[in-house]
């Protein structure tokens, strides 16, 4: 069962149009929200009439942020770092607002017409305030401050270092780096973010349906802010179409809907449209990196400095910080290499743009680009192939556990297998003989290799994101004996596409000895579950897994227990298999699991001495350490020097998330990773103007890859389950997106080195390669 | 994005969609497929009085040959057109710049007429429209009039129709049998409007180039027609040196903005790399009949 490639059991329904998003619910007497933003980047809130709204036709309340902020306070992301100036996060603007987009005021209406005709209404008088959208402006001196209170810009920093930089340095033979740029990056969940509250008087209860990955950290902190007791909130993610990181943050329109749903004593329901995601949902990247890889003359890394700039947009979001992003890009920059000496700083600036948060990959893919870049320019330098380069310093199976520079253990792996295995699948030796064809034929073939190493089922030792102030390290799962020997199996993680319903259904599955299609997952519900957090850093199948196997295993127990006392059998004896426990060895001694369930339900009489009734269990799994995940990625590209357009011709993936519970899910989150990767190589980016405007709040502006623009993707496995967790699972779900951008700009760069061309700036867009081609012309 | 309220009438026949068109004195929008409007609308962009559907006038949708010329009425679909025989047959150029018209279900809704009376420069009919020298036929309470492309459009999204009027057909002339043709675009993303596109036919006589034609996409406010580049290959023919003279004047011809996809710059050169291959491209089809 584990390892059987079993088609997703969901995607029936999310094919055919019957899943349920939030969108979808209906519930009596429930009125529609539309939030009223800001025009404006940076602009101080001189007054709001919103009398002519509240007597508009069909409105219920007008909400402006003084208002609001009555009843709530401000929200504000604590950190345990050091170098951290902690902000304030208002749901809907005080006082001033600080990037375009930002939510002012808030209608309720009986329809969402109703709501958005009602926020043309609202008179806000603003007075504009110099905008900064640019971190290194941000930093000067002189800047507008986004924060006054903060008294910087500069939200965080942090320095790491190991050995002695300098003497590493001062002796390589040879030293390259660069200034690299990562531009802005949207999630762009299918689904547009959606929340849907009911308040029940009678009962002090609140539910709320939001699309998110969070259901369980959604619940903590919003009954903490709204003081109702944690059991008296509900948070419920529905069906969920798509987060990418995007969703695991609390935003302020589900505080907002949360206290308007209270205040009217009617269910509130937003649902968020495209231009609001791309306007407020949380956004990636954003980062300049100075690096400088230094190596002996045989192509070994003696060291490595980096300096890294974050832009963070406009507010800390919780629960994360705006920490999440850029200490991450240091934290994985030496990759799966050996780096005897390492210095970085890193530096998370406010500007008045939206919110930063963690995307697909936090951190890595710009680690990886920057990491993989200089080890290209480094094997020009010195004359060595690129594949070859990497063999000379990738960190080998019998070095591991290693320490990485930054101090981050590699429990397991496999670097220098998927190195090697991506070469030879996609035939290397034969595409650089292919890229020599071509190039003699007058057209631009590039290969570009990318591998990195990640973290992944973070447990308790680790917050997921640095110095956050909030427990991630467990989960729990609930498994119970139905009756008819059917098995309902509860998360607090909240699937958002990943096929746990199917994935997590062959770990209970396989543990208990059912069928697969016996096994129901519920999930993303804090009225159904045990308490955890959700689904986000590649962190559901360590941790979701790790509980389903202690709670599956827990019911087995006494399931072999109970049929031991019945068949008058040792339990030691007996076996599961398929939904029937036999004694082993005697064909016609055997119970179904229905009728040990039955017994289990009916009660002492049937039941061994002492046993307490009952066949369910709940156990919690904390992975502590967590466990390294990696990969190398493959890709051929064709450059068009003539139009600059740049079409990736293959791509390989070699890939080992450790035991591998449903292949196809498997590929399928390395596919979707890389198709995310690519456009975020090629296409992806947003612009902001230089006062702050985002130019890209349409889809027809901001330009996400099309089945056209991506080609068959090749998933390869190197099984290497890990050593710390249960069952072996290491994570899966972000390394398509962390490989990609490394491998596409690496393999732009190698087309066109020839020319002298170097890329250090992602997305590399045909305007770019314009650029880069004139100066050489 | 919820539009704002606005009047809905689904006239079924022309007279009475200008009568309706006259009640609302220039403050109603038609509704043809909606690819464009309907986006304008949910941004709160454009805030009609009303909306007059043409979707229910089954007069509006054909594609006929009367003197040479196909003739579509304006609800004629994008897919219709693309897949009409008579279109194959004698106007291949304007079926090859269909395949660039946004994706398979836009097409199955946009319209031929929607899409040149809207006048996005970016797009492809009004380019195909200039380089066949076609003409639309416009309907008012003033009567009927037949507009050149160059008298149509004005500048971006804007065109000489009067708020009062519809644009009932577009006429193109059909291609002599042998015109060697191509449509050549450069989009960031397959079924993106154009960031330059280029329409090109050539007549050719033995070694002389009888006639050119160049019209561009995405080169400016309006489509523009590159007759000093057409001029070249006139009199030089269609040898590599006259075609690179061409390409090299089509840049020269055309006057770019520049936006976040692509400077003007990239697109003054975009415009002489696909004069180039739309010529190169329509030189060979012109020979291989
Ligand atoms: C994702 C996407 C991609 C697209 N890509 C492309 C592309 O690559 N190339 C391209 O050319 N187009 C593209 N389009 C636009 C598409 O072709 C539209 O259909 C077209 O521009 C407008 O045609 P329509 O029939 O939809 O008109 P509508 O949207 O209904 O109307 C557009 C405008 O024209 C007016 N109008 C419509 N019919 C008439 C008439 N008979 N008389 C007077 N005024 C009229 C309307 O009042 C409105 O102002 C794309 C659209 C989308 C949504």
């Amino acid at each position: 069962m584990i390892g059987a490639p079993l088609r997703r059991r969901e995607d029936l329904r999310f094919l055919t149009g019957q899943a349920r998003y939030v969108a979808d619910l209906e519930v009596p007497r429930m009125l529609h929200a539309a939030f009223l933003r800001s025009p404006h980047a940076h602009a101080r809130l001189v007054g709001i009439d919103a009398a002519p709204a509240r007597s508009a036709p069909g409105v219920a309340a007008c909400l402006t942020g003084e208002e609001l902020h009555r009843h709530v306070r401000p929200l504000r992301a604590p950190s345990r770092m050091k170098d951290y100036r902690p902000t304030d996060f208002p749901a809907l603007a005080l006082g001033k607002v600080r990037h375009a987009g930002e939510a002012v005021a808030a209608v309720v209406a009986e329809s969402r017409y109703a709501a958005e005709d009602a926020l043309d209404l609202i008179e806000v008088e603003y007075a504009p305030l110099p905008a900064v959208a640019e971190a290194p402006a941000a930093m000067a001196e002189g800047s507008p401050l986004v924060h006054e209170d903060a008294g910087s810009n500069v939200l965080l920093s942090r320095a790491f270092a190991q050995g002695d930089v300098e003497t590493a340095f001062r002796g390589a033979a040879a030293v390259v780096g660069d200034r690299f740029r990562f531009h802005r990056h949207a999630g762009v969940a299918i689904e547009n973010r959606a929340c849907l509250a009911d308040f029940d008087a009678g009962r002090g209860a609140l539910t709320l349906w939001t699309s998110t990955q969070i259901p369980g950290i959604v619940r903590d902190a919003l009954a903490e802010l709204l003081a109702l007791p944690a059991q008296s909130v509900r948070v419920v993610a529905p069906d969920v179409g798509g987060g990418f990181g995007v969703k695991t943050v609390l935003y302020p329109e589900e505080i907002a809907v949360a206290v308007l749903a209270r205040r009217l004593g009617q269910p509130v329901k937003w649902v968020g449209d495209r231009r609001e995601d791309l306007l407020s949902s949380t956004q990636a990247w954003d980062e300049i990196i100075d690096a400088e890889l230094a190596l002996d003359a045989e192509g070994a890394i003696r060291g490595l400095r980096a300096r890294v700039v974050a832009d963070v947009g406009a507010y800390s979001i919780y629960p994360w910080t705006a920490s999440i992003e850029v200490i991450q890009v240091v934290s994985f920059l030496p990759g799966p290499y050996r780096v005897p000496h390492y210095r970085a700083e890193a530096f998370g600036v406010a500007t008045n743009k939206a919110p930063m948060g963690p995307y697909r990959g936090v951190g890595r893919p710009v680690a990886v680009f920057v990491m993989e870049a200089l080890l290209d320019r480094a094997a020009r330098r010195l004359g060595l192939d690129p594949l070859e380069v990497r063999r000379r310093n990738v960190i080998r199976s019998g070095e591991l556990p290693y320490r990485s520079p930054s101090g981050i253990v590699w429990d397991s792996g496999s670097f220098a297998e998927c190195l090697e295995r991506a070469a030879e699948v996609a035939g290397y030796a034969g595409l650089r003989q292919e890229q020599e064809r071509a190039r003699a034929a007058g057209r631009r073939l590039g290969i570009g290799l990318g591998s990195y190493v990640e973290l992944t089922g973070v447990g308790s030792a680790i917050p997921v994101s640095p110095g956050a102030d909030i427990a991630t390290g467990t989960e729990g799962a609930t498994v119970r004996m139905e009756p008819g020997g059917g098995v309902t199996a509860i998360f607090g993680l909240a699937c958002h596409g990943q096929g746990h319903e199917t994935a997590l259904a062959q770990v209970v599955a396989a543990e208990l000895g059912v069928k697969v299609d016996d096994v129901r997952v519920l999930q993303g519900d804090t009225g159904l579950s045990p308490h955890g957090t959700g689904t986000y850093a590649s962190r559901s199948a360590v941790l979701g897994g790790g509980a389903a196997i202690l709670a599956a295993r827990a019911v087995r127990d006494k399931a072999l227990a109970i049929a031991a006392h019945q068949l008058e059998a040792s339990a030691g004896d007996l076996e599961i298999a398929a939904g029937v426990i036999g004694v082993r060895g005697v064909p016609d001694r055997a119970l179904t699991l229905a009728q040990v369930t039955a017994a289990a339900y009916a009660g002492t009489k049937r039941l061994p001495k002492g046993m307490e009734p009952g066949l369910e269990a709940t156990r919690f799994y904390d992975p502590y350490l967590g466990t390294a995940s990696n990969a190398t990625h493959l890709a051929v590209v064709e450059v068009d020097p003539s139009t600059c357009a740049v079409r990736v011709l293959r791509y390989v993936v070699v890939e080992d998330c450790g035991r591998i519970i449903n292949p196809l899910i498997v590929e399928g989150q390395a596919i979707g990773g890389v198709v995310q990767g690519i456009g975020a190589a090629l296409l992806e980016e947003l612009v902001y103007a230089a006062d702050g405007q985002l130019l890209t709040a349409t889809l027809m502006d901001y330009l996400v890859p099309t089945a056209g623009d991506v080609p068959a993707i090749e998933v390869h496995h190197v099984e290497r389950p890990s050593p710390t967790t249960l069952g072996g699972f290491k994570g899966v779900g972000e390394g398509g997106t962390i490989g990609a951008p490394a491998a596409v700009a690496n393999a732009v760069a190698d087309a066109l080195a020839p020319l002298g061309i170097e890329i250090t700036e992602l997305p590399v867009t045909g305007e770019r390669l314009f650029r880069l081609l004139a100066a050489r012309r | 994005m919820k539009p704002p309220r606005f009047d809905y009438h689904a006239p079924t026949s022309l007279d009475e969609a200008l009568s309706l068109l006259g009640r609302y004195g220039g403050d109603a929008k038609l509704l043809a497929g909606g690819q464009s409007l309907m986006p304008l609308l949910n941004f709160r962009l454009s805030r009609p009085a009303a909306l007059i559907d043409l979707n229910r006038i089954p007069a509006l949708a054909y594609i006929k040959e009367a003197d040479g010329q196909v003739r579509f009425g304006a609800m004629t679909r994008q897919r219709a057109v693309e897949f009409s025989p008579v279109v194959q047959a004698r106007l291949p150029l304007l079926q090859e710049a269909t395949r660039w018209v946004g994706h398979l279900p836009i097409r199955t809704r946009g319209t031929i007429g929607g899409s040149i009376a809207h006048a996005d420069p970016s797009a492809e009919y009004p380019a195909v429209l200039a380089a066949l020298e076609g003409q639309v036929v416009v309907r008012g309470p003033r009567g009927e009039r037949t507009l050149r492309p160059e008298q149509l459009f004005r500048t971006y999204l804007t065109t000489s129709l009067e708020a009062d009027e519809i644009l009932t057909e577009v006429r193109l002339p059909g291609m002599p049998a042998g015109a060697g043709y191509a449509f050549e675009e450069f989009a960031r993303r397959h079924g993106d409007f154009a960031i330059i596109g280029i329409a090109a036919m050539v007549i050719v006589e033995g070694r002389r180039c009888r006639t050119a034609r160049l019209a561009t996409a995405g080169a400016g406010p309006v489509p523009v027609r590159l007759r000093a580049a057409e001029e070249i290959l006139e009199k030089d023919g269609l040898g590599d040196a006259a075609i690179d003279a061409a390409a090299q004047s089509a840049g020269e011809l055309v006057g770019p903005d520049s936006d976040i996809h692509a400077s003007a710059d990239y697109r003054r050169h975009l415009t002489r790399v696909l004069t180039a291959r739309a010529l190169r491209r329509a030189l060979a089809r012109a020979g291989g009949r």
